[in-house]
């Protein structure tokens, strides 16, 4: 019996780790979308870097949704 | 050898009439019409003239800075923005004070070693650890979001001084924008107010920009030296007033 509520409690968890990344991942998305319409607004010499490093939080949340779905 | 204009209808040997030079005499409306060109081009002259002494006023008061991450950008060659008309100068642009960002400076190094204090807690140290895994790397990844989030909020939010008006952009979290301006002729009233310890140690406060724009304030908030950008728009409206009584 307490076997087969740990395995509903990591399933509960694997499924909140999962939407909880996905949600993340939209947000990261978001502000992929906003560093671009930010920079595209107001131009200065760091904005390719800004734009890159938007990029490089979009595919570390891209990681996060794949670990949660495989490693949980 | 005088050559003939149209080629096609003279053979080479042709003799060309030419009308002494002398005798054509210049018609009073085309005198006119030289004599204003050449007053706008002297008050053209002028105005570049002024503008420049403007500008070296400016640099004497405020002083140069090559940096991107500069609360004051002086004459900045690279910086734009996207509703500048495209004769528009830019002489300043300022951004928030960069101590105003040390409190998210601050909380995002206690976010940094918060999860290495957290081994120090029984119960998240009886997690397995596949979830210690996932929850140190969503918790890197959140900490990092809120410090550039922080970052892009100071970074973009910029008040720039052209030489015809005063525009405040400010993107207020990722999804809002606020874009507000005042022609310099429209500017009434410049106050500035710097209060609190912080502030007056590092000389940054907010210049309140009184206008009879419809919008009627902008506030440069928590600029560096408000006591300069006083300056700098006092000269400019000056310098505006003269060319408005110059047309």
């Amino acid at each position: 019996m307490f076997n087969d509520l740990n395995g509903y409690l990591m399933l509960a968890e694997k499924i909140f780790a999962i939407l909880g990344s996905l949600i993340y991942f939209v947000f990261a998305l978001v502000v992929v979308k906003q560093v671009g319409t930010m920079s595209r607004n107001v131009r200065d010499k760091i904005n390719s870097i800004l734009i890159s490093v938007s990029y490089l939080h979009l595919a570390a949340s891209i990681l996060l949704v794949f670990l949660a779905w495989t490693i949980l | 050898m005088t050559r003939s204009m149209d080629l096609d209808s003279v053979a080479p040997d042709d003799q060309i009439e030419v009308k002494n030079r002398m005798t054509v005499s210049p018609k009073i409306e085309e005198v006119e019409v030289l004599k204003e060109t050449e007053s706008e081009t002297k008050k053209i002259r002028e105005t570049v003239d002024s503008s420049e002494e403007v500008r070296d006023k400016i640099y004497g008061i405020v002083g140069h800075t090559k940096s991107p991450l500069s609360s004051l950008l002086i004459n900045p060659h690279i910086f734009d923005f996207e509703e500048r008309d495209s004769d528009e100068k830019i002489i300043l642009v300022a951004r928030p004070h960069w101590i105003t960002n040390l409190s998210w400076i601050l909380t995002t190094i206690v976010l940094i070693i918060a999860p290495s204090l957290l081994r120090f807690v029984p119960i998240i140290n009886n997690l397995p650890t596949k979830f210690e895994i996932l929850g140190i790397f969503a918790w890197y990844l959140i900490t990092f979001a809120f410090s550039f989030e922080k970052f892009l909020s100071w970074y973009f939010d910029v008040y720039i001084i052209t030489d015809e008006r005063v525009i405040d952009i400010a993107f207020n979290n990722l999804l809002d924008k606020k874009f507000s301006e005042a022609k310099l002729s429209m500017i009434q009233d410049i106050t500035s107010r710097v209060s609190g310890v912080s502030q007056t140690m590092f000389n940054f406060g907010t210049v309140y920009i009184q206008t009879a724009a419809e919008v009627s304030e902008i506030q440069f908030e928590l600029v560096p030296n408000p006591e300069k950008i006083i300056k700098v728009l006092q000269i400019l409206r000056e310098n505006e007033e003269k060319r408005g009584g110059n047309k």
